[in-house]
């Protein structure tokens, strides 16, 4: 099991960061991106082309896989030989990918380019040349590699940087808990938690949920000093299914009684995802309604958005539609201030509301025109909303106990709903 | 942050060599902070990464080495690591600063040290390298004992016999009982790639070790923890406990975040099981398998894919698994292509009578919208129409309601739509003899819109069959035959069988007399295909000797198409299925037959194996594998079609039949796509094809190995289905 190599790739399929390929032939990468380049341009969509390429080589070499992600407008690729589990490669670069979101803040080709010795050095120790991913916890990274921190650019400016400077513990490592590097210390010791849960549905013709599920996650963040191991109960812990967690969490003890125990890394994690799974065997109901008067040979369209909460309102909601090949344009009237627009590079209807108060109605009417005889809209419009401090499950952390310190932390809790529906008319 | 922007960017600029030479000397002087020299190896890094070549500066930079300075030495290692092997010749010059740098106060420097070593394979450096080895995987300090397990693959891959001379492979054993987690896992790793080659000492884990190895899996970070989970699959249970017991700790870990972890320790729990007697236990672990599963698929297409491909084979072997989640592969219109096409797969798969309907409807409403989407999802339009149609043979209950659906959809008139129902209504007459012939007419007027190889074959074959029942039988028969000569090959196949069969069927019809002497004149003296030539002769050579007994044989009963007819064979399956979650999954093909040097999994027999495991038991032989695993997916092609006559198929083996297995009846001409030798027209010796076999209806095919269903007796068969066809499909 080995991933031969990172290769990143700007907007116009120039590589920015390109690691070493030591066992193979100079020419292996260049084949890579080729082959990406080719089945992109192949595709008529780009998010069409299969995630695992086979990539054919030259005769007497073994022939090879291309893993390949898009994030913003770089693409990730990671080619593979040998028999390899391509999710090994995709969660690999998902956390190469949060890795250095955590160090620069965004991603992009400039920070890449700006940074590319620290993206290198990084490269070295979460992808050692034989392909194995290595260190990979941002807490113990940050021992060997050192950040951007505009103070060490300072100090760089100023030629005060030493052996010192650059590996201050010089023990990496040393933490008996490879998540959690030793020796934190805060003045005010805090843990926060948000639950975001969202709502994936495909609602059918007549408005029923024909599929709807929740999927949460509790993102974390701990500022807490020393070793502190928590002791987290829920509230409703029974209505969690298909639980996943941070390595930290101690998986017997949840199987156990649904407490969550652990020693948290110090800043940013995800804590666990799960999908709620209400009791009784009722869908997790839409809380917005959606009804469509379309035809297609007139081209005209008009659809009604209703809440169906009565105490919150549903923010940003974007009703999208794509209207098909051919299509050149749209005008529309939308009611209560909403926003529409068509983007004639995707060919897509995009109907903004910022925020919809509990049971009211929204209204978009308008036409279409098109250069082609017959138009093919797709039968489905997609609504994405958010509902501020809400949760389906209405999950809650009930109590918070920690041990191995003394302190007594702060601890937040937040929740934020989103939905991604799919409405078929 | 905004003042720093761009401040590195400016190393991106092409430079001379003797620029760069030049710079490097100048920064010598007045340089105590480094910082000058690191300015200009910056530089000259940035080249190395745009592609130029910086190795005429070999003898400059490694002057750089005795600065101490960890940045500055990790760039001259990265410069190392890339013209090292290049610049054989002069790379002793480094040898004593390695050598320093292994024994440095710093364990950073010590480590990074080792780890540039190793990757230079060249004797000169290899050396010193098992000197310096011995030590440092002793080391005190944890990051260079991790960081030398792998060094000791490195050095197996250069040199596997001095590894295995020097003892390297015991000190890595050794290292599996570290207090250290993460060194634990490295060299798992590291014994797992030596392990893996086909020339590397064979890796096998007794009880005690496995056992430590899953206690060391709570503290290990998640790559090691999928690194000792895969090595768990080189455990062989003697006793049905020891698999249990194991099993148990490792659900566990099915509530991991981590995909690949989660999908490999599905593959331990996939392995085991083969080894457990314990029904209940099993039932509970399958359980278990399907919520970690489902969570995946909510993760980015990319995860999904792989996910689903893999699904797909495990619902094949453990059916209960997912079988109250069909609702999960509904597809959205914004999944991409290639996710939407895996889910199809799966979803007729899980069809059963309690969700049929929910799946016919799901598949119809999909198909209603799609029929309005773009161009390209043709493909998807056409694995929908055929999906309704394997519903209807795996649920008998439901066929009621899909045969309405597919007379709906013929109704449409749209020909993909058409020629795809024609082609899965002919496997529905044969799940369901007597039942449906009724719609038969309506078939008959969709005739001028068959135009493809395939529906048309289909259509003949169905005329044919029911030659009796169809009263302009031998109108329409003379109607196709017309262009007889520019047909393909499938289709001429399936006329002239039709055309024997309506002569037996109607012996008296002047029409049918003249229209069967016609065909087989043509087919035995005007074609050059051979297959096409012998089965003529074959025919005609019947009807001359006895026509009662050849319409005996022609019309013999048909074996019924069994439910899970299009499942995998299990053999082949149980040893996919130790691939779970590897390339080879994801290509449906066993990883040795398209990776060279790959070593070939196979269930190991034990006392504690179960027996029907056992009876399957397809052993490692490489070459040869197992024709069953013959389903055209995404993915390379086996390289030779040579491996089917060659492959162990137990004692069912027969020596290739004389003629063609279709010579008699090709009801499934157009199934046999790779499937029989006779079909294999070479089109798999073009790499190019394999790639852009996903977008061809026919690469795609999911029912590819169908014919070896016609004949086999299904998924619980013996291991040899693709043998045994051959031999049943004579009997037609």
């Amino acid at each position: 099991m080995a991933i031969d190599g990172l290769i990143v790739l700007d907007n116009n399929g120039l590589a920015i960061i390109q690691s070493g390929f030591r066992s193979s032939n100079p020419a292996y990468p260049l084949l890579h991106i080729h082959a990406l380049k080719t089945a992109l341009n192949k595709a008529t969509q780009p998010a069409d082309v299969d995630p695992v390429l086979y990539v054919p080589t030259l005769q007497h070499e073994t022939p090879s896989a291309c893993c390949h992600v898009k994030h913003g407008e770089l693409r990730f690729l990671c080619p593979v030989s040998g028999d390899l589990d391509p999710l090994y490669v995709f969660a690999f670069l998902r956390t190469f990918m949060d890795i250095l979101q955590e160090y620069f803040g965004h991603i992009s080709a400039d920070t890449l380019r700006d940074n590319f010795d620290v993206v290198y050095q990084l490269l070295e120790e979460t992808l050692d040349a034989s392909g194995h991913p290595s260190t990979t916890y941002p807490n113990a990274l940050r021992d060997i590699v050192l950040p951007p921190s505009l103070l060490q650019k300072v100090l760089i400016a100023a030629g005060v940087n030493g052996l010192a400077g650059s590996s201050s513990n010089t023990h990496p490592f040393a933490s008996p808990i490879p998540w959690r590097k030793t020796g934190v210390r805060y003045n005010n010791n805090e843990i926060f938690f948000d639950i975001v849960e969202e709502l994936k549905a495909i609602v059918n013709k007549n408005g029923t949920p024909t599929v709807s599920t929740v999927w949460g996650k509790i993102i974390s963040t701990s500022k807490l000093s020393g070793t502190p191991d928590i002791s987290l109960t829920l509230s409703n812990a029974q209505v969690l299914n298909d639980c996943s967690f941070h390595p930290c969490v101690r998986l017997p003890r949840w199987a156990r009684d649904k407490h969550l125990s652990f020693v948290p890394p110090d800043g940013g994690f995800t804590l666990m995802e799960y999908r709620y799974a209400p009791a009784g065997s009722h869908p997790v109901a839409v809380p917005v309604m959606i009804k469509s008067l379309v035809t297609i040979d007139e081209r005209t369209l008009d659809l009604t958005l209703t809440s169906r909460l009565t105490t919150r309102a549903i923010e940003r909601i974007a009703v999208e539609w794509y209207l098909g090949d051919g299509v050149t344009g749209a005008s529309c009237i939308a009611s209560n201030n909403a926003s529409w627009t068509f983007d004639p590079r995707t060919l897509r209807l995009r109907w903004e509301m910022k925020s919809v108060s509990p049971s009211s109605s929204y209204n978009l009417r308008g036409s279409f025109t098109s250069t082609s005889k017959n138009v093919r809209p797709s039968r489905a419009f997609r609504v994405t909303f958010e509902i501020g401090q809400h949760s389906f499950s209405s999950l809650k952390v009930e109590q918070l106990k920690l041990s191995g310190e003394l302190y007594k932390p702060y601890k937040g809790v937040r929740g934020k709903s989103i939905g991604d529906i799919e409405w078929r008319w | 942050m905004a003042s720093q922007t761009g401040q590195d960017a400016k190393f991106f600029q092409r430079g001379k060599i003797q620029e760069f030479r030049a710079e490097l000397h100048a920064a010598e002087s007045k340089d105590k902070k480094f910082t000058k020299r690191k300015t200009v190896l910056k530089k000259i890094v940035a080249n190395i990464t745009m592609g130029n070549d910086m190795s005429p500066l070999f003898t400059d930079v490694v002057q750089c080495l005795g600065i101490p300075l960890i940045e500055i030495k990790k760039m001259v290692y990265l410069f190392l690591v890339c013209y090292g092997r290049s610049k054989a010749d002069q790379i002793h010059i480094v040898i004593p600063s390695f050598l320093q740098d292994c024994n440095d106060r710093n364990p950073l420097v010590r480590a990074l040290a080792i780890r540039t070593m190793s990757y230079i394979p060249v004797p000169v450096v290899i050396e010193p390298l098992t000197e310096q080895l011995r030590h440092c995987l002793k080391d005190r300090d944890p990051y260079v004992r991790k960081t030398s397990a792998i060094c000791v693959a490195k050095l197996y891959t250069a040199d596997p016999r001095k590894a295995e001379k020097g003892g390297f492979v015991e000190m890595l054993r050794d290292l599996l009982v570290d207090s250290n987690a993460t060194v634990v896992s490295n060299a798992v790793a590291a014994l797992c790639e030596i392990g893996d080659r086909q020339d590397g000492v064979t890796f096998r884990l007794n009880l005690t070790v496995a056992n430590k190895l899953l206690t060391a899996l709570g503290e290990s970070s998640e790559w090691g923890q999928i690194y000792i989970l895969d090595s768990l699959l080189r455990y062989v249970p003697d006793k049905h406990e020891d698999a249990e017991l194991m099993a148990e700790r490792v659900v566990v870990q099915l509530g991991h975040a981590n995909s690949a972890v989660v999908l490999t320790a599905i593959k331990v729990l996939l392995y085991l099981m083969n080894y457990m007697e314990n029904r209940k236990l099993i039932d509970y672990i399958c359980k278990k398998m399907g919520p970690p599963l489902v969570t995946i698929l909510s993760s980015g297409p990319e995860v999904q894919y792989v996910a689903l491909r893999n699904i797909l084979l495990i619902v094949q072997r453990r059916p209960s698994v997912l079988k109250n989640d069909v609702k999960v592969f509904f597809c959205k219109y914004n999944d991409p292509i290639y996710v939407k096409l895996a889910k199809l797969e799966i979803m007729y798969r899980l069809a059963r009578e309690e969700n049929a309907r929910e799946v016919l409807a799901e598949l119809q409403d999909t198909r209603g919208f799609r029929r309005y989407a773009s161009e390209v999802d043709i493909d998807f339009v056409r694995k929908a129409v055929r999906a309704i149609g394997r519903v209807a043979i795996k649920v008998e209950a439901a066929a009621d309601s899909c045969i309405k659906a597919l007379l709906e959809l013929i109704e449409t008139k749209v020909t993909y739509v058409v020629q795809e129902a024609v082609i899965v209504i002919k496997d529905v007459f044969r799940r369901y003899p007597g039942k449906y012939e009724g719609i038969i007419p309506v078939l008959c007027e969709n005739l001028d819109a068959l135009d493809e190889p395939e529906s048309k074959a289909a259509m003949v074959w169905i005329i044919g069959q029911f030659a009796n029942r169809i009263d302009n039988a031998d109108d329409l028969m003379d109607d196709l035959t017309f262009g007889f000569m520019d047909e393909p090959v499938e289709v001429q196949l399936a006329l002239l069988t039709a055309a024997v069969k309506l002569f037996i069927y109607k012996s008296q019809s002047s029409t049918s007399k003249a229209l069967v002497h016609k065909v087989l004149k043509w087919a035995t003296e005007e074609v050059d295909n051979p297959d096409l030539r012998d089965r003529g002769f074959m025919y005609w050579r019947m009807l001359a000797i006895n026509p009662t007994v050849a319409g005996e044989i022609v019309l013999a009963e048909k074996p019924a198409i069994t439910n899970d007819s299009d499942r995998m064979d299990r053999g082949a399956l149980d040893q996919l299925l130790l691939h779970t979650g590897t390339l080879g999954s994801i290509y449906h093909k066993n990883p040795e037959t398209f990776i060279r040097g790959a070593a070939g999994r196979a269930l190991t027999d034990s006392p504690a194996l179960n027996p029907l495991s056992r009876q399957v038991l397809v052993p490692l032989s490489l070459p040869a594998m197992p024709r069953a695993i013959q389903i055209a997916g995404p993915g390379p092609v086996e390289p030779s079609v040579k491996d089917a006559a060659s492959a162990p198929t137990g004692g069912e083996q027969k020596p290739t039949p004389a003629v063609p297995a279709h010579l008699i009846d090709d009801g499934d001409g157009g199934d046999g796509d790779g499937e029989g030798e006779g079909h294999d027209d070479g089109d798999y010796d073009d790499e190019e094809d394999h790639i852009t076999s996903a977008s061809k209806p026919l690469g795609l095919d999911p029912y590819a190995n169908l014919d070896s269903a016609f004949g086999g007796g299904g998924g619980g068969g013996a291991g040899s289905t693709a043998g045994k066809s051959y031999a049943d499909d004579l009997l037609f």
